[in-house]
């Protein structure tokens, strides 16, 4: 007796597309890609958006034309003068056109950022934290900072040292569970960053530096494929740790009280108000289930060896 | 009625979601939205109160009975904490 296993084909990604087809989505109906538990529908005729999708976004799911989209959104070249001098590319979301135009050139940093502010603006069903998430044997390391404290420097590093990328940029607390769900997308490096991971991660596959931007120069790493196909996976939290980069500093870790460890996150939200009680509660939660620490690193392979050395709360 | 015998009550609407960590405590304000920091005296109150509504008296009886406190100071810090609560409308006392 024959029996056939069951056939479950392999979902389509964007690296199924050709140039021209990919281009054609994003001039036509739009390119609709999922990102963990969102989904984009994203319009561009704009090259380098095209050239910025093709390098990073390969290893994503690929959704049809008829697909729900959570966010609809646009990088178009706005009309007037400047579409023939200095040429601009402006953002929008279901026609809405939160910013000012960019140069063209910030065509693909600009739609990071547009879809990080669709997320961090919107999806109010979870606590939502500026930080970076990485995962190992299903627990995660919640890194909240601000600008400039060198938190996507180390995740890139992390997630090339045996860490899960979850996200470099939103923690996304679930309040029904209190677990983390991934958001894996290209991790944003600024400046001497730069430099940094092109020359610590062997084969890092960065988009083309785009200079005198807001943020000064900055560049994506792609995210690594591995963490891209689990990204349906969450993650219980485990440590928060809020690093600080500082030239020459030796490396140290000091654990944190957990009331000011709460504080501290809360600060780093971006919905913590506007999710009341339950926002209490899924931080509350979090902060139980945590160590708390404050970190302070200048060498990469010292930072990576701590985090190795991080033991699972009781 | 005289001071001594004002009765407070937490404000309605108030569940008491909090944590306690390490002698802190972090507590939920369902009225204003805050999150506030307090004290180990300030939780013993409000939950001293969540049993029901007290007197002055009877709330300075439970800081009593919680803190190796003298008189003058618990006199004080019973006036101090039930302003601060007030404040944050956390309690309030009863109309009647």
């Amino acid at each position: 007796m024959l029996t056939a296993a069951p056939l479950t084909a392999a979902p389509l990604t964007v690296a199924s597309l050709s140039r021209s087809q990919l281009e054609a989505r994003l001039a036509g109906p739009g390119l609709t890609v999922r990102t963990g538990p969102f989904t984009s529908r994203i319009h561009s005729a704009i090259p380098q958006v095209a050239d910025g999708i093709e390098l990073l976004y390969g290893a994503y799911p690929l959704l049809g034309d008829g697909d729900f989209a959570d966010f609809h959104v646009g990088l178009r070249r706005p009309g007037g003068l400047h579409r023939w001098y200095k040429p601009q590319v402006s953002f929008d979301l279901d026609g809405l056109v939160p910013f000012e135009p960019l140069p063209e050139a910030h065509a693909f940093p600009m739609l990071e950022w547009g879809l990080n502010w669709c997320i961090s603006t919107r999806a109010h069903a979870y606590l939502m934290i500026h930080a970076a998430v990485v995962e190992r044997d299903g627990l995660a390391a919640i890194l909240p900072a601000p600008p400039g404290s060198g938190k996507s420097t180390l995740c890139a590093a992390l997630v090339h040292r045996g860490w899960r990328l979850l996200s470099d940029e939103l923690a996304l607390f679930c309040p029904r569970d209190g677990r983390l769900l991934p958001v894996p997308r290209p991790v944003s490096l600024k400046n001497r960053s730069i430099e940094v991971i092109r020359d610590y991660v062997a084969g890092a596959v960065l988009s083309a530096p785009v200079s005198n931007t807001t943020k000064g120069t900055v560049a994506h790493l792609k995210a690594p494929p591995a963490s891209v196909a689990r990204a349906g996976e969450s993650a219980r939290p485990a440590w928060i740790v809020f690093p600080k980069y500082e030239a020459g500093a030796a490396t140290s870790l000091e654990a944190i009280p957990r009331a000011r460890a709460f504080f501290r996150v809360a600060d780093n939200a971006f919905n913590y108000s506007h999710m009341g009680a339950s926002g209490f509660a899924t931080l509350a939660g979090a902060i139980d289930a945590c160590a708390s620490y404050d970190f302070r690193y200048s060498e990469l392979d010292e930072a990576i060896a701590v985090f190795a050395a991080l033991e699972a709360p009781r | 009625m005289g001071a001594s015998e004002t009765r407070w009550c937490l404000r309605p609407g108030q569940h008491l979601a909090y944590r306690q960590w390490d002698g802190k405590c972090v507590l939920y304000n369902d009225l204003s939205g805050d999150t506030h920091l307090l004290g180990d005296g300030g939780i013993e109150l409000l939950l001293a109160l969540r049993q029901g509504p007290a007197t002055r008296q009877a709330l300075a009886a439970v800081l009593q009975a919680e803190f190796d406190i003298d008189a003058d100071a618990l006199e004080r810090e019973t006036g101090t904490l039930l302003d601060d609560l007030q404040h944050l409308y956390l309690i309030d006392t009863l109309a009647c």
